[in-house]
């Protein structure tokens, strides 16, 4: 399931949510991303989030589609909140679940990785000194760049 | 040269431009208000009694451009095209750069409607802020350029050389991009196709959009030198000199929410748009 919104997420109910009624699923790895109070300017305030409406949805289904062709999973959530975030808000959700924990760590791991470097959406922070845009990090691009090599 | 606005007889009169060719005309002023450096920090956080300063000013420059003819006599009521309102927070300085583009496809100039809004934009923001410093004080309101229409190019720097310009005015800072929070202040309603043409939908978003100052744009097919990714930014670059910026940093693009290349082909009724690297996560 892949969801795109602005309210806040509990990672406790969407986890719970992905393995009910299931007694196939032998791991279920989950990870949460947070606002930092502090980035490329220290005092970050908020943060706005701006995606590309449409292509966010097509963008996130892919990267779970290539997740599922590489490694066998029970289920998939995905959740990405747009708009006005404050620090320690929760930004991002991924839960996966598999029979076997390797591949639940790894598919989590990559999909944060290729949603990271793949997926249209920026990130504007607000701080004490002023708005800026985020800008890209040369190590979301190694991190993503592992999974090609390592196929 | 004489004064338009005054007839033989030495009357004031209304232009009759009925007879002029219509072209694209565009004017951008700008101009400044200096406060306390308190009220500025006020203004940055959006801590102030009557909130978003900033939005409100935008809207209210836009709205401002768009009654010039009711404000000023013998200005002609015209169907902009394009108003866009722009915030540049100086601390430095302590003052807050205003400026506003204005653009039709008509017979007259918008210079009197860019001046305008960025005189009301100005205003408001005294408004807002007037609680906490009634000591503000707005100046340096000018036209900066003015391009179409039979009198020419215009623009003040190279009509008065360097002394029209304060230095603090034209100093750019290298930080990154910062902008005032809310909407990015485009309203842009222009180069719309009609239904018979083929036509790309062409979109810049975020940092790429407020550095651009395009948000949304319609080009005719035909425009393009050649029929993909390439020959659309050839054709936005010969539409808009701001389109430059395509090439600068790195500008992704995608076709119909597809990532695309240069090389991508284009037909009719494609979206296409141009962003910078993606920082989600």
């Amino acid at each position: 399931m892949i969801r795109v919104q602005e309210s806040v997420f509990d990672a406790g109910i969407e986890l719970r949510a992905l393995l009910e009624g299931r007694s196939d699923i032998g791991a279920v790895v989950s990870f949460t991303g947070l606002v930092r109070d502090f980035n490329e300017r220290p005092e970050v305030q908020a943060l706005t989030l701006e995606h590309y409406p449409g292509m966010t949805e097509v963008a996130l289904d892919e990267i779970v589609e290539q997740a599922r062709s590489r490694w066998v999973l029970q289920g998939v959530t995905v959740i990405h909140r747009i708009g006005r975030l404050e620090p320690a808000d929760p930004i991002v959700l991924v839960v996966v679940a598999s029979a076997h924990r390797r591949a639940a760590f790894d598919a989590c791991d990559f999909i944060m990785d290729y949603l990271k470097t793949r997926a249209p959406f920026w990130k504007k922070e607000h701080t004490a000194s002023g708005d800026y845009w985020v800008s890209e990090r040369d190590g979301d691009h190694q991190d993503a760049r592992r999974w090609e090599m390592s196929t | 040269m004489s004064l338009t606005h005054i007839n033989a007889r030495g009357e004031a009169h209304m232009v009759d431009v009925a007879d002029k060719p219509e072209s694209t005309r565009e004017a951008s002023a700008s101009g400044l208000i200096r406060m306390q450096p308190e009220t500025l920090a006020l203004l940055a956080e959006g801590g102030l009694p009557k909130g978003d300063v900033l939005a409100t000013a935008r809207i209210a420059g836009i709205q401002a451009a768009k009654r010039t003819h009711e404000l000023i006599p013998l200005c002609h009521a015209l169907a902009l095209s394009k108003v866009a309102i722009d915030f540049e927070l100086d601390e430095p300085e302590c003052c807050v750069h205003v400026t506003a583009t204005c653009r039709l496809t008509g017979r007259t100039g918008v210079e009197m409607e860019a001046l305008t809004a960025v005189s009301v934009a100005c205003l408001t923001l005294y408004d807002m802020c007037k609680a906490v410093d009634k000591g503000m004080e707005i100046g340096a309101i000018h036209l900066d350029t003015k391009t179409g229409g039979k009198s020419g190019d215009y623009r003040r720097d190279e009509a008065w050389g360097a002394r029209a310009v304060a230095p603090s005015i034209i100093e750019s800072s290298p930080s990154p991009i910062v902008t005032g929070e809310g909407v990015s202040g485009e309203v842009s309603v222009g180069h719309r196709c009609d239904i018979a043409t083929p036509c790309l939908r062409v979109k810049c978003l975020a940092e790429l959009r407020e550095r651009l100052g395009v948000g949304d744009v319609s080009v005719p097919l035909e425009r393009l030198p050649s029929s993909d990714v390439a020959g659309l930014k050839t054709a936005l670059k010969a539409l808009d000199a701001r389109f430059e910026g395509l090439d600068q940093g790195r500008v992704l693009c995608a076709v119909n929410q597809v990532m695309a290349s240069d090389a991508t082909p284009l037909t009719d009724n494609d979206e296409v748009a141009f962003f910078p690297p993606v920082t989600g996560g």
